[in-house]
């Protein structure tokens, strides 16, 4: 047979049709995800898991008798599936939107992408605990087994159907929202929600609907999935920030650029795997990063006047929580003493994502920009470090020198990449830029795939210090800790770091009082980037490994977790928030698989009654008595220059 | 007095009304009866447009009695006071630009019969019927506040609020505006305006209720105006 540009035709063909399915899913999957992000202006990180249940859904109806022996109840095929389960899929995303998503609509856009994160991880957290990673086959229905042959290729019917009715769903969805009536109520109520209400009609019922209609749409995806894919807990997780990096590109709440740009990247992407296989699971990304070098707004996205970045800080000026001096002293105090009660690797754990959490909340707290891909920064600089003493067998400082420098690169090119967009659309882009690290360290040889680089000599630092001792390792920890701390607190108390808040505050007045925020933005992110690594660097030589988990996202989303929960923007915060996660983790090992279902609903719990973090709870107490002391401490004087006058 | 013997339409009894922590309304009383129009003066920040906004349930934290045709509107949503057959035109004028003018105009539900037809709209504003199917921003400031006003004219609604419908306009177009007005009285829509522009309210309202620091200060009817205008001026000016 004949060869097409040096490829064989069957090839050719044979990935162009993987590629036009993927790009099905994709298209069906964005536009519930632009729908949803257009109408609630919420950056639905659960449709991943909720296009999981779709395909979860179909398989249970097939397995009726059998997951209910008593009943006699029949088994329900696939036709049946594909009606019921969305219906169903989208009662359950119609109540997840009164009960948890409903509570976040007034407040920043980062917390409806934390609180849908928290329900992603909950959720197929508690699906991995019953069916673990292996798949569930479900078969193609026999009305569409079989194939054609085109002469040039195979054609499998049920994957020709699949085309078929992806492009027929997507262009119906767009025809609704861009050309009826319902369409007009939705897009004017995007546009204002009050005045549409002021109209007539009942906004808060619509937006319940469009977010269950998005999330049927998740779960009609799923159910065409389940003869294709295996049904896994964890087929909706890879996919959910490929679907990010799609509604990028096709410009975010741009309906029809989300229908196309996912059909034409699931296309790319299946000719990348003939031409340049290395690069098929990353080639959406760069060209994501492509996209926003030369058009932010998006390929068929309008440009939308700036979004602000958010202020979700609550720390106190002058508060006794943020005197970096005193709780220098402490920490330097109790670090020293910390061993002593603690095992001393529990507590190195603590300190190394206590400063990795220090960095993040330098550009989440003090800048307001949701970053969600420090994983890349803290897991590059953790294989550079541990291939530079594993493989090359460099002094220890160096290695750790070479791990932050890599960090601090690749911080200061994702930061230039990402800095032109902000609110969620910034945390969407740091989440799809992470992903080609992390799909590099799956692929790359020097990173030794799903082992990643084990044994990593400590050596000793500076040629004195045996790091191979417990006790040095832990206190050359607590002193690179305690330098950080100092560092960030000198940061965000120096006339950039005061920029950074003004920043943070009122973007545009800082633009209008004379400064380049865009390069205040990144040289901040730059810095955190650092920070990363450094904590990365430190926790390759303590732990002496270097591992995907590092790179992998749910450690962009555990970092977030810590600064959360300790308190967004406060000095302490960070620390507190790793103090607390670490043991909270330890405490429940017991669990198993439980954990991440636990952290999952932690993070909602802290979304919905938590925002402020501990830290931040407390600053509002002690806020709180301040004012109080001094109002009844005026009211005192008062009373006292009153008698004097009598007097 | 023929006007006191119609029925009172909408009663606003001690209306308080804050954003946040500051306050905006202190007890704000009036009403209007049917078939009237009426207007709110007063100048920037006295709680104008924040009146009107409690009437339509969009500001949340209030306390009072908002009372329409003896229902007591005070905490319903807006969908619900919309429904009940009061129609707002805010002051932004609120024109969606992912919509077209035909769009923009067709939204608002329908909530009770009689309500003009788009034809009789379109002869009202004939400059919309040349924008048919333009964005909605596309337009002139002029136009659009045609727009705003004629979109609510579909619905069935026997109560409109109309918020400055003549700021930032050209006189023409003013006047223009003012003549619609008083065709919408004639065919028997009671109106609430808010205005700064005195000149104009003066002509067209029956009753003129003087607001300032988010209470009534003075409440004027037509033939009183005469020898007040003086102390509207005080009022008014800045």
């Amino acid at each position: 047979m004949m060869d097409l540009i040096g490829v064989p035709p069957a090839l050719l063909f044979g990935q162009l049709l993987v590629g036009l399915i993927n790009g099905s899913f994709y298209a069906m999957m964005s536009l519930g995800v632009a729908i949803i992000f257009g109408m609630l202006r919420i950056g639905n990180f659960v449709h991943g898991a909720q296009y999981m249940l779709g395909a979860f859904g179909a398989w249970y109806l097939l397995r009726l008798p059998e997951l209910f022996p008593g009943l006699g109840l029949p088994s329900i095929g696939y036709w049946w599936a594909l009606v019921i389960v969305p219906l169903v899929v989208a009662v359950i995303g119609g109540l997840m939107e009164r009960i948890f998503i409903r509570r976040v609509y007034d407040l920043d856009h980062a917390y409806g992408l934390l609180l849908t994160v928290g329900l992603a991880m909950a959720i197929e957290g508690a699906f991995n605990v019953y069916y673990g990673a292996a798949g569930q086959m479900y078969g193609v229905p026999d009305s569409l087994k079989g194939g054609i042959n085109l002469g040039f290729m195979f054609l499998p019917i049920y994957r020709a159907w699949v085309i078929v009715a992806a492009i027929v769903v997507c262009f119906g969805t767009w025809y609704t929202v861009e050309r009826t009536k319902l369409g007009s109520y939705l897009r004017a109520a995007t546009e204002n929600p009050d005045l549409v209400r002021a109209f007539g009609i009942n906004v808060p019922r619509l937006l319940m609907l469009t977010y269950a209609f998005g999330v049927g749409l998740a779960g009609f995806a799923g159910v065409m999935a389940a003869p294709i894919y295996q049904v896994s807990p964890q087929m909706g997780q890879g996919i959910i920030i490929t679907i990010f990096a799609v509604v990028v590109i096709g410009g975010m709440g741009s309906i029809f650029g989300a229908i196309v740009s996912g059909l034409m990247l699931g296309v790319i992407e299946g000719l990348t795997k003939v031409f340049y296989p290395q690069a098929s699971a990353t080639v959406i990304f760069v060209i994501m990063a492509l996209v926003l070098v030369f058009r932010p707004a998006g390929l068929f996205g309008k440009e939308t006047t700036s979004h602000s970045v958010a202020d979700v800080s609550s720390g106190r000026a002058g508060s006794l929580l943020e005197n970096g001096r005193l709780w220098f002293a402490v920490f330097a105090a109790g670090g020293i003493a910390l061993p002593f009660l603690i095992y001393p690797i529990m507590g190195m754990k603590i300190l190394v994502l206590a400063l990795f959490a220090l960095a993040y909340n330098l550009i989440f707290g003090y800048v307001g920009l949701l970053a969600f891909g420090h994983a890349a920064f803290y897991g590059t600089s953790a294989y550079v470090t541990a291939h530079a003493a594993a493989a090359w067998g460099l002094p220890t400082e160096l290695c750790i020198l070479m791990g932050v420098c890599a960090a601090t690169a690749v911080g200061a090119l994702f930061g230039w990449l990402a800095i032109r967009r902000q609110g969620l659309y910034f945390a969407m882009i740091t989440l799809a830029l992470a992903q080609i690290i992390y799909f590099y360290a799956v692929q790359a040889p020097w990173t030794h795939g799903e082992d990643g680089i084990q044994s990593v000599p400590r050596g000793t630092l500076f040629g004195v210090i045996d790091l191979s001792n417990t006790f040095n390792m832990y206190y050359v920890t607590l002193a690179v800790f305690l330098a950080g701390f100092a560092l960030v607190y000198r940061i965000i108390h120096s006339p950039f770091g005061q920029t950074l808040k003004s920043i943070r505050e009122n973007e545009p007045r800082a633009i209008s009082l004379g400064y380049s925020t865009d390069r205040f933005k990144l040289i901040a992110f730059t810095l955190s980037a650092m920070l990363s690594g450094v904590a990365g660097a430190m926790k390759a030589i303590i732990f002496q490994l270097a591992s995907l988990a590092d790179v992998f996202f749910m450690t962009s989303a555990d970092v977030l977790l810590m600064t959360l929960i300790g308190g967004v923007g406060t000095l302490l915060g960070p620390v507190v928030g790793a103090a607390v996660l670490v043991s909270l983790q330890r405490e429940l090992a017991t669990f198993g698989a439980w954990v991440v279902v636990i952290q999952g609903v932690i993070f909602v719990l802290c979304v919905l009654f938590l925002r402020k973090g501990i830290v931040g709870t407390l600053e509002e107490f002690l806020a709180n008595r301040a004012e109080r002391k001094a109002q009844t401490g005026a009211g005192q004087s008062e009373t006292v220059t009153k008698t004097e006058v009598a007097q | 007095m023929t006007e006191s013997n119609k029925q009172v339409v909408l009663d606003i009894a001690d209306l308080h009304a804050w954003y946040g922590e500051s306050k905006a309304l202190h007890g704000m009383n009036f009403d209007i009866r049917e078939g009237e129009l009426v207007t709110l003066l007063g100048r920037n920040g006295a709680g104008k447009t924040t009146a009107l906004r409690c009437i339509m349930g969009l500001v949340r934290k209030k306390t009072g009695a908002i009372s329409y045709k003896g229902e007591n509107l005070t905490q319903k949503a807006p969908e619900i006071v919309a429904r009940r057959g009061i129609a707002y035109c805010p002051e932004e004028r609120g024109i969606f630009s992912s919509l077209s003018v035909a769009e923009n105009l067709e939204l608002p539900p329908v909530i009770a019969p009689g309500g003009m037809s788009v034809d009789e709209i379109l002869d009202l504003f004939p400059n919309l019927k040349a924008r048919w199917s333009s964005p909605g921003t596309k337009l002139s400031g002029g136009e659009q506040q045609m727009l705003a006003i004629g979109r609510i004219l579909r619905t069935g609604a026997k109560l409109l609020i109309f918020d400055e419908p003549t700021e930032g306009l050209a006189p023409v177009i003013v006047k223009q505006i003012a003549v619609v007005l008083e065709k919408l009285k004639a065919r028997g829509f009671t109106i609430l305006l808010v205005e700064q522009n005195f000149r104009f309210a003066s002509k067209l309202a029956d009753r003129h209720f003087v607001v300032d620091h988010g209470k009534i200060v003075e409440r004027l009817s037509r033939d009183e105006l005469a020898g007040n205008e003086a102390k509207i001026q005080a009022y008014l000016g800045v």
